[in-house]
């Protein structure tokens, strides 16, 4: 957990390329009818960490998450996960988008089980589809289910469970094919407090168990507490990065204080 | 064929029952096999209708439009009278399934075009971030959603062309309307003809439409219909139950 560098956080600081890099981003841009939404982006995900990035709706985070595994084609840059070049100056260089999706596993913030399965079968699916054998897929998907504690709800369909609920299936769901990465976009969003707990506490596990991850959050205390280095992003740009402490804590720019003012503030020794 | 008896049946219905019921399993033959076709052509039609090229969608909805405000009668009319002027000969058989598969194909495409399109854009997603592809998308995600949206509407689709067989009376295609006719030139008893003709109608229909209602309530509840999900959920639940115990 420890950092390698010292943060200096500047405005579109990059980290240092390093060999145990996952997800490597560097000058990504992306526009949509002409307004852009990110613009000259680097970053880097290096394997067990976990990068929160936070920011206004609309500041372009959910649109870089959805680069990584190409639900979004970005216009230039680059992007390299688990050191193959997905995708290069608008064109995907991937040669197999079905392997790079299933070595990066998702969560949406409407969670988006499919309604017509039991719980179960949502966490069987795209196993079978990938060719797991059918009695690897269902053990896989009850130890998944136990492992985010449902296993009593695996026969249940989407609409006969809790908020909460729904969304740790998905996380079951995403790391079904044993996914290199995991991607949250805003996952506690569209929850109650107690289901945002349930779900937070998954997350947790899944980070001391050293899964990586990027993380799109509204949730600055739970980015401040399992975080090893926060993105805050605003007008397409990343405006200010660095150690949690630092970016939550004691943020230089204003562009952050004023969004840390309004979600929950910076509780660091200078904080308030 | 003189009346033995008076009352209200004087046809005697003993001579005509297997003539009846292969009028009756010819009516069935004409329902399956044009519903079968209408539901695949209708299937296709939806897709192209959804499909990114406009050129495509156009003739989709060019192709719809044109059958949905046609007559059905004038386009049994046309496949079999029409089309034997110009040398294109078709049996009564062929003619008849055609028509029927034309025209409930451009209602059926309606139908399951909206269920598609009611599928919600992030199960599409989902889909995709597992890595599903496009055909495996369709087959196991938005297909199993839109069946559901679409089962009211077809279902009454598949009731209504099993009435609209009637209309191949006027080509002499050997179903019930058919053999009623046929009866009531032989015994002049239109009334009584008719109503048992009706009745066989109602007595196929009905129990049809219970049918798929019943079935529709299976497959909203979730109910596995496939052997091999019935299997995976016996499974499932045994994997699931011992977990229980051990918890």
């Amino acid at each position: 957990m420890t950092p390698t560098t010292i943060p200096q956080p500047t405005a579109t600081q990059a980290l240092p390329a390093a060999d145990d890099a996952v997800v490597s981003i560097r000058h990504l841009s992306k526009s949509f009818d002409g307004r852009t939404v990110l613009d000259d982006i680097h970053l880097t995900v290096r394997r067990r960490k976990i990068v929160a990035i936070i920011g206004q709706s609309g500041g372009g985070k959910t649109t870089l998450m959805r680069c990584v595994n190409l639900l979004e084609r970005p216009d230039a840059g680059t992007i390299d996960v688990a050191g193959e070049r997905t995708c290069a100056d608008g064109k995907i260089t991937c040669r197999d988008l079905a392997r790079l999706r299933q070595s990066v596993g998702m969560v949406f913030q409407r969670f988006n089980l499919f309604p017509h399965l039991t719980a179960v079968e949502n966490v069987m699916l795209a196993q079978v589809r990938a060719g797991t054998p059918e009695k690897e897929a269902l053990a896989r998907a009850v130890a998944l289910l136990r492992r985010v504690g449902l296993a009593h709800r695996g026969l249940a369909f989407p609409d006969q469970m809790s908020g909460g609920e729904q969304q740790r299936v998905a996380i079951a769901r995403a790391l079904a094919l044993k996914p290199t990465v995991l991607l949250f976009d805003e996952p506690t969003s569209s929850l109650d407090p107690e289901s945002t707990g349930e779900v937070l506490r998954v997350m947790r596990e899944l980070a001391e168990d050293g899964m990586t991850m990027i993380l799109v959050t509204h949730e600055v205390s739970f980015a401040r507490d399992v975080a090893d280095w926060v993105v805050f992003i605003d007008g397409g740009k990343i405006v200010e990065e660095g150690l949690p402490a630092d970016v939550l804590g004691r943020p230089v720019q204003q562009r952050t204080r004023a969004f840390l003012a309004a979600y929950g503030g910076p509780r660091g020794e200078d904080g308030g | 064929m003189t009346p033995i008896a008076s009352g209200p049946f004087q046809v005697p219905w003993s001579d005509y029952v297997p003539a009846l019921w292969q009028a009756l399993l010819k009516t069935v033959e004409y329902t399956v096999v044009s519903f079968a076709g209408a539901a695949v052509l209708g299937l296709i039609v939806a897709l192209l209708r959804l499909s990114r090229l406009r050129a495509v969608r156009i003739v989709a909805a060019v192709y719809t439009e044109l059958f949905k405000n046609v007559p059905l009668l004038a386009i049994i009319f046309v496949t079999y009278f029409g089309l034997a002027s110009e040398g294109i000969v078709l049996s009564v058989f062929q003619a008849g399934c055609l028509s029927l598969i034309v025209f409930y194909a451009a209602y059926l495409s309606e139908i399951f075009r909206a269920a598609i399109s009611g599928v919600h854009a992030g199960q599409q997603e989902a889909a995709e971030a597992l890595g599903l592809g496009k055909i495996a998308t369709f087959a196991h995600v938005i297909f199993p959603q839109a069946l559901r949206l679409a089962l009211a509407g077809t279902n009454t689709m598949a009731v209504d062309l099993l009435k609209s067989t009637s209309l191949l009376v006027t080509i002499s295609a050997a179903e019930l309307m058919s053999e009623g006719r046929l009866i009531t030139s032989a015994t002049f008893r239109a009334l009584e003809v008719y109503l048992v003709i009706a009745a066989i109608y109602f007595a196929l229909c009905y129990p049809l439409s219970q049918a798929l209602l019943w079935l529709e309530r299976r497959i909203r509840a979730g109910v596995p219909l496939s052997p091999r999900r019935h299997r995976r959920l016996a499974a499932a639940r045994r994997l699931l139950a011992e977990d229980g115990a051990t918890a």
